[in-house]
């Protein structure tokens, strides 16, 4: 296995510079684009370690998302950007940093090294069980059927993070749209992108939950490609950001979770616990938590790259 | 053949990691921006030369992925770069 060991020697030599000059880079454009280099190769490295689940994630967040959130910060960043270039921080401040970033590594790299091997796992029950939910991915049936209870709290955790956005907003934009995010200079290519690559996409997202019950894959990734699509069509002018008050933005926004919450309080009297699915219905009820789950990520994803209010509401 | 699809995955990856130069030195945002751009390309390529050399399950399915966000990742980094300092709200920034 030589040839597997020069890859993945290759793919540490990578990732390892891109993630020093992540903190190196001087200004913040540089430092994004190298953050988003360094997402492209993280994907390989879980594909290399056998987790294509995580892979998938790492490849629709990493390649999607987060870019467009790390670059509109970078453009609104950019006036405070000079002065926080030229100020040199203090010598002793400086070495305590390093000090403490080096002591943070050592401390993760000692917890790592000092694992027992085999590392202790559950993998094993995991897949033993794998037949009572219906599902042939262990990955999915740990999500949504043995710790239902954690990715319940997950969803609700992206609606507190979206309304921590909005909370952003001064008083008189309260319930009105965020900024536009049309580019200035409209211009015919994007708008044929904003066209063309939607449908394909929504497809994609639509397949890759599909197929997240049997194989890699889920609505949190598929979730994340349809917001994707949703802020090209934005970027493309095609649409705008809708007004945060409207009733079907907070009904979309909301409706995975509740759906979800509505199942696991129907399993009390259904299976006798929260969260319980009655059997030989596990695996119908999973996938439509998954699909309800995903307009709810979707939107909420697309109106946290827009950000928070900023136009007062149409009356 | 499991070794020589590794092989060229390897040589691919290799080639690529030399246009991340560009990265590093720049000098324009552009140049920064393509570096990506290229990477994401011949990830790809090493993704798919991976899955077909370990048979893993769901690598054609983030080589899409991949290849459905390098696209929109070029529009984002396109605003990034050429939209320098955006117009604070209609009537006005801060609150």
């Amino acid at each position: 296995m030589t040839f597997a060991l020069a890859f993945d020697c290759g793919l540490a030599v990578l990732i390892l510079a891109m993630a020093i000059w992540t903190i190196a880079a001087r200004t913040t454009f540089p430092a994004v684009v190298g953050f988003v280099a360094y997402g492209l190769l993280l994907t390989l490295v879980w594909m290399r370690l056998a987790a294509p689940d995580v892979a998938l994630t790492e490849a629709a967040i990493g390649g999607g998302l987060t870019g467009v959130l790390l670059l509109g910060a970078t453009s609104r960043l950019r006036a405070t950007e000079p002065p926080a270039v030229s100020e040199r921080p203090s010598v002793p401040f400086r070495l305590a940093v390093a000090g403490l970033c080096t002591l943070l590594s050592a401390a993760i790299a000692a917890v790592v090294l000092l694992l027992p091997d085999p590392a202790p796992t559950l993998a094993p029950e995991a897949a033993a069980k794998l037949s009572l939910t219906g599902v042939g991915n262990a990955v999915t049936a740990v999500l949504l059927a043995y710790r239902a209870l954690d990715t319940l709290l997950e969803s609700a955790v992206l609606l507190l993070a979206l309304v921590g956005v909005w909370s952003l907003a001064p008083d008189r934009f309260w319930g009105g749209a965020p900024r536009s995010l049309a580019l200035r200079h409209r211009d015919g290519s994007l708008s044929l992108l904003g066209q063309v690559l939607p449908p394909i996409g929504i497809v994609l997202g639509v397949y890759i939950v599909w197929v997240g019950a049997d194989a890699p894959g889920g609505k949190f990734q598929g979730a994340t490609i349809i917001g994707a699509m949703w802020v090209l069509t934005m970027m493309a002018g095609l649409q705008t950001p809708p007004e945060i008050s409207q009733a079907w933005v907070r009904v979309i926004l909301v409706a995975g979770a509740a759906f979800f919450l509505a199942v696991g309080i129907a399993g009390f009297w259904l299976a006798g616990a929260f969260l319980a699915y009655p059997t030989g219905f596990a695996k119908s009820l999973i996938v439509a938590i998954e699909v309800a789950l995903t307009l709810s990520v979707a939107a909420t994803l697309g109106l946290l790259v827009a950000g928070p209010p900023a136009r007062p509401v149409r009356t | 053949m499991t070794e020589f699809l590794l092989a060229v995955g390897a040589f691919v990856l290799a080639t690529v990691a030399l246009g991340l130069i560009r990265v590093l030195r720049g000098p324009a945002d552009a140049d920064r921006m393509m570096a990506p751009q290229l990477l994401g390309t011949g990830g790809i390529a090493a993704l798919l030369l991976l899955g077909a050399a370990t048979g893993m399950p769901g690598a054609i399915d983030v080589a899409l992925t991949l290849t459905l966000l390098a696209a929109f990742a070029s529009v984002a980094f396109v605003k990034g770069a050429s939209e320098p300092a955006e117009p604070e709200p209609d009537e006005g920034g801060g609150g």
